[in-house]
């Protein structure tokens, strides 16, 4: 009998049981929550005439924060629901795999945020008409880091998030095209209301369309 | 070198893919037929056949119910299936305690 043959088997028996620890809080609820978020976000963000650069970004990462927070304490209240731990190895895994993408993007966010800062400003001022690509293009690549986030999360729970993952990437990257190809039209359809309608669009309406079918197809006790 | 421990292993929880299935199910409540086959690379046919082996020891129960009008298999450790399953891991401890320098 090989000696080290016991020490792999247990180290197998580990790594399964790891791996066996899915995430397995309701994520319909979550989508939901983010996509109601996005959506009513993009509208207060044209009501409220936010047109600057600047005032886009702050605005859009406040809002970002006020989703994780709202996502936070819905599984936290799933975990007091069920008895459970909050910070249970699989939401430590969840967790883990969603925060280099994540931050990743709201650094960029804050660093666009002190770059438009101290961009001058023309004279007369003609709102967000001068840095429109900008502001197409800053969305896309959110949904870009947004879509690896979740795509790395759906490794530890249901493999339709992985899906979601990738149209995010698929949608980010089919409108930094679109800023790519349109550049020398000067933009002409950007206008900036349209930024927030494409962060809407892209966090609002998207996920809600999956909260929504999460809603409709999540397991609910399943008859013995 | 005492054999003893090697020759009290559950035999049947041995096997690697049962073995598999046992320490997945360990971990989780329950999990769904198509959850363990995805996570284990198995064929439906290999995985019917362990689950089927260990159901008939009575370590694993299987309940069969519908989801959105599909039938949902799922898979759980009984107490039985507990106790072997921790009877296993602890000879497997002792086998790796007898093999390490002192």
């Amino acid at each position: 009998m090989n000696p080290k043959w016991a020490e792999e088997n247990l180290q197998t028996i580990r790594t399964l049981m790891e791996r066996s620890a899915l995430y397995r809080r309701a994520l319909a609820p979550i989508m939901i929550w983010a996509g109601l978020v996005g959506i009513a976000a993009a509208a207060a963000g044209c009501w409220l005439k936010i047109e600057s650069g600047a005032g886009f970004i702050a605005y859009w990462l406040t809002v970002a924060l006020a989703g994780v927070a709202g996502a936070f304490l819905l599984v936290r209240r799933q975990a007091l629901q069920s008895t459970e731990p909050f910070w249970s190895p699989p939401t430590r895994r969840v967790a883990q795999a969603v925060f280099p993408a994540l931050s990743a993007g709201f650094l960029l966010g804050i660093l666009c945020l002190f770059v438009w800062s101290e961009a001058p400003v023309a004279d007369p001022p003609t709102g967000m008409s001068d840095n429109a690509g900008e502001l197409f293009w800053l969305p896309a690549i959110w949904a870009l880091f947004y879509g690896c986030a979740i795509h790395a999360a759906g490794f530890f729970t249901l493999r339709g998030l992985r899906l979601l993952g990738g149209l995010f990437i698929l949608s980010g990257i089919a409108v930094l095209a679109w800023v790519i190809f349109s550049h020398h039209q000067d933009f002409p359809m950007a206008a900036w209301q349209a930024s927030h309608w494409l962060m809407g669009s892209l966090f609002g309406f998207l996920q809600l369309a999956y909260g929504a079918y999460l809603y409709l197809t999540e397991q609910k006790n399943p008859v013995a | 070198m005492n054999p003893e421990p090697f020759l009290q292993l559950d035999r049947l929880i041995h096997e690697k893919g049962r073995l598999a299935i046992m320490s997945m199910l360990a971990a989780s409540p329950e999990l769904t037929f198509t959850e363990l086959r995805d996570a284990l690379a198995m064929t439906d046919g290999n995985l019917t056949t362990h689950i089927r082996a260990l159901q008939q020891e009575g370590y694993v129960s299987v309940a069969k119910s519908y989801q959105n009008n599909r039938p949902l298999t799922t898979c759980s450790l009984t107490a039985a299936g507990r106790k072997a399953f921790a009877g296993y891991i602890n000879l497997l401890e002792q086998i790796v305690r007898q093999h390490k320098p002192q």
